[in-house]
């Protein structure tokens, strides 16, 4: 498990994920750190308070993203369309990875594409990257093709993860949708397709509408929700897919409203390894060593060997 | 190669409210005690405030002035939602979760001392801000010349102005009292008819200085703009015409506020026609004119 050093972190927070070392269980997500370096910006911000830090999903071409408004508070949350904007795996190979400092954390690369062939081809070129890992966002609510047009059905997930599979020997995390029938079906399939972990969720698909103008607020007219609001949803998922990953070892970011240490152990609770942070960064910046000293004092007060002890140590109702 | 990581500048503070002042028409100057943001904030930059702990996004709110010596800053914002409804709820000695200074900045340049401020509605606190810093700034020998447009009653003290601005009716006297006092001519529009103003888009003052303007008076001369869309469009089309460098500052919905998310892009035109997408929070909130607009 050779990685980043912990960095004067609690060794109890590290985890082990499909071989990675985590510094701490918290992995900052896909779309709301930029690529990496957004967040340097606010005093006190380090990216080693994260075991991993998740780069803006990224196309074979350059994308230019969503109309505005992309952007649009809800009820405990928040909706955003934002359209997948991003430089192209060209830009993320010749001028992102080379500037990153993998000695202060993991970065993982999070994939998407409109055909199977457009997410084979980013997760062949990024296999010879010194990227961490690959995740494969099935699951974006707000592009017109592909995301989750893949991302709601078992049978095309699987496709996109074998494609990913037969040109990588990365550890491959797919991203999730909660907008499908039956979340534990398609994170099967995906495992027997070769995924070796998984993000779950990725945002409930919902919209805003202005009554003044009665039009959706959201250029997109629809958007991706998240923030608390969606959590209890999120937990439920990741205790879902918890059931099938079980006896494959395979391990679970889950995700979801995450914005202290108490919802980042529930979320361990229910099963995962890691614990995603998306819009909880929106509120606070800083949060991530909070939830790290959390999750510390919660392991001391139930005399807790590690973060991995709470993992998936759910007493289920009979 | 390592790239450059980005510089801590923006500082998350709990700022206090100092107090705030209400205007007609829903309106306050906020003053916050926020050291960190007061001592390092420019013209042009916002505050990215939390208005209520049930709020999860946080409001952007252009700065209106910064006293670095005070640790203070102030905003201008009315009231036109739920976030603002709640900070114009906030009481002397409130705290709340701070972040700024946030963005870019105008940038004047000295090779253009004359500098045609343009700021419309909640466009006017950067306006004001550029102003008092282009005074202070000895070494550049400024001389900024303010323009305001305003729909709602002007959320300050109104005056008669013996200041002279050139190329605009005698009867166009109102300007800003505080701005007088410190010797910087202003003048003021406004479609509802408000005494001593004039009597339509603020765009339709700027044209009248800028066509009584002699070409080594344009020659020398710049424009910033801060204010709703169709009024930055208006005042980009007066500088194309003008053949004059202008700069507007821009607000879209906003997230991070940290260039995170990309939530709050727009459509700029890059330096080879292309068409590049930017952040409004970090790469901006200020913009070539032309860039944005054409």
């Amino acid at each position: 498990m050779a990685g980043p050093m912990a960095s004067g972190h609690d060794s109890r927070l590290a985890v082990d994920f499909c071989g990675l070392r985590f510094s701490t269980p918290l992995v900052l997500l896909s779309g709301c750190v930029g690529f990496g370096d957004e967040y340097t910006r606010v005093e006190g911000f380090s990216h080693a308070d994260a075991g991993a830090v998740c780069l803006k999903g990224t196309t074979l071409a350059p994308r230019t993203g969503n109309d505005p408004h992309r952007l649009a508070e809800t009820p405990d949350g928040m909706l955003n369309a934002i359209g997948l904007q991003n430089p192209g795996v060209d830009a993320l190979l010749d001028d992102i990875l080379p500037a990153l400092d993998f000695s202060e954390t993991r970065f993982i690369a999070n994939v998407s594409g409109s055909t199977v062939e457009e997410y084979r081809e980013i997760a062949r070129r990024l296999d010879d990257s010194p990227i961490d890992a690959i995740e494969i966002n099935i699951s974006c609510p707000n592009v017109r093709e592909g995301g989750v047009e893949f991302g709601n059905y078992p049978e095309p997930s699987a496709r996109v993860v074998a494609a990913c599979r037969a040109v990588t020997d990365k550890v491959l995390i797919t991203k999730l949708s909660p907008n499908q029938a039956d979340i534990a079906d398609n994170a099967r399939r995906c495992l027997e397709a070769g995924s070796d972990a998984f993000a779950v969720i990725n945002t409930v698909a919902g919209m805003a509408i202005d009554a003044g103008t009665r039009r959706p607020v959201l250029g997109n007219n629809r958007g991706g929700l998240s923030g608390p609001a969606i959590k209890p949803v999120a937990l439920l998922k990741v205790w879902e897919v918890h059931q099938v990953c079980k006896p494959h070892a395979a391990p679970i970011i889950g995700q979801g409203g995450v914005a202290c240490g108490r919802d980042a152990i529930e979320f361990l609770i229910a099963g995962a390894t890691a614990v995603g942070i998306g819009t909880g960064l929106f509120y606070d910046p800083l949060l991530c060593p909070k939830i790290n000293r959390e999750i510390a004092e919660y392991l001391d007060e139930h005399g807790m060997e590690n973060v991995a002890a709470l993992s998936g140590s759910l007493e289920w109702n009979e | 190669m390592n790239r450059r990581k980005n510089t801590a500048a923006i500082f998350a503070e709990r700022a206090r409210v100092v107090g705030q002042q209400a205007f007609d028409a829903g309106q306050y100057v906020l003053k916050l005690h926020a050291p960190r943001c007061a001592a390092a904030a420019a013209p042009g930059q916002f505050i990215h405030l939390r208005c209520a702990a049930d709020l999860p996004l946080r409001r952007p709110y252009s700065i209106l002035s910064a006293d670095a010596a005070g640790g203070e800053v102030e905003m201008l914002y009315k009231v036109v939602g739920e976030g603002s409804r709640r900070l114009a709820a906030c009481r002397a000695g409130d705290e709340l979760d701070s972040l700024g200074p946030i963005g870019n900045a105008f940038a004047p340049s000295p090779e253009r001392p004359n500098l045609l401020l343009v700021g419309g509605g909640v466009g006017i606190p950067p306006i004001l801000f550029l102003a008092a810093r282009a005074r202070e700034d000895a070494a550049a020998n400024y001389t900024p010349l303010v323009l305001m447009g305003s729909e709602i009653p002007f959320p300050f003290d109104v005056t008669d102005s013996s200041l002279p601005f050139a190329g605009v009716a005698n009867g166009t006297r109102a300007t800003m009292a505080a701005l007088e006092r410190r010797g910087i001519a202003a003048r003021l529009a406004s479609g509802r008819g408000f005494a001593g103003c004039y009597r339509g888009h603020v765009g339709g003052l700027a044209r009248q200085w800028l066509d009584a303007a002699p070409p080594e008076q344009l020659a020398a001369t710049a424009m910033f703009a801060c204010g709703p869309a169709p009024m930055l469009q208006d005042i980009a089309r007066i500088a194309a015409q003008f053949s004059l460098p202008c700069q507007v500052a821009l607000e879209e919905t906003m997230a991070c506020g940290v260039g995170g998310c990309a939530g709050c892009s727009v459509a700029v035109r890059d330096d080879n026609g292309g068409i590049a997408m930017k952040r409004v929070c970090v790469d901006g909130p200020v913009f070539n004119a032309r860039a944005v607009f054409g």
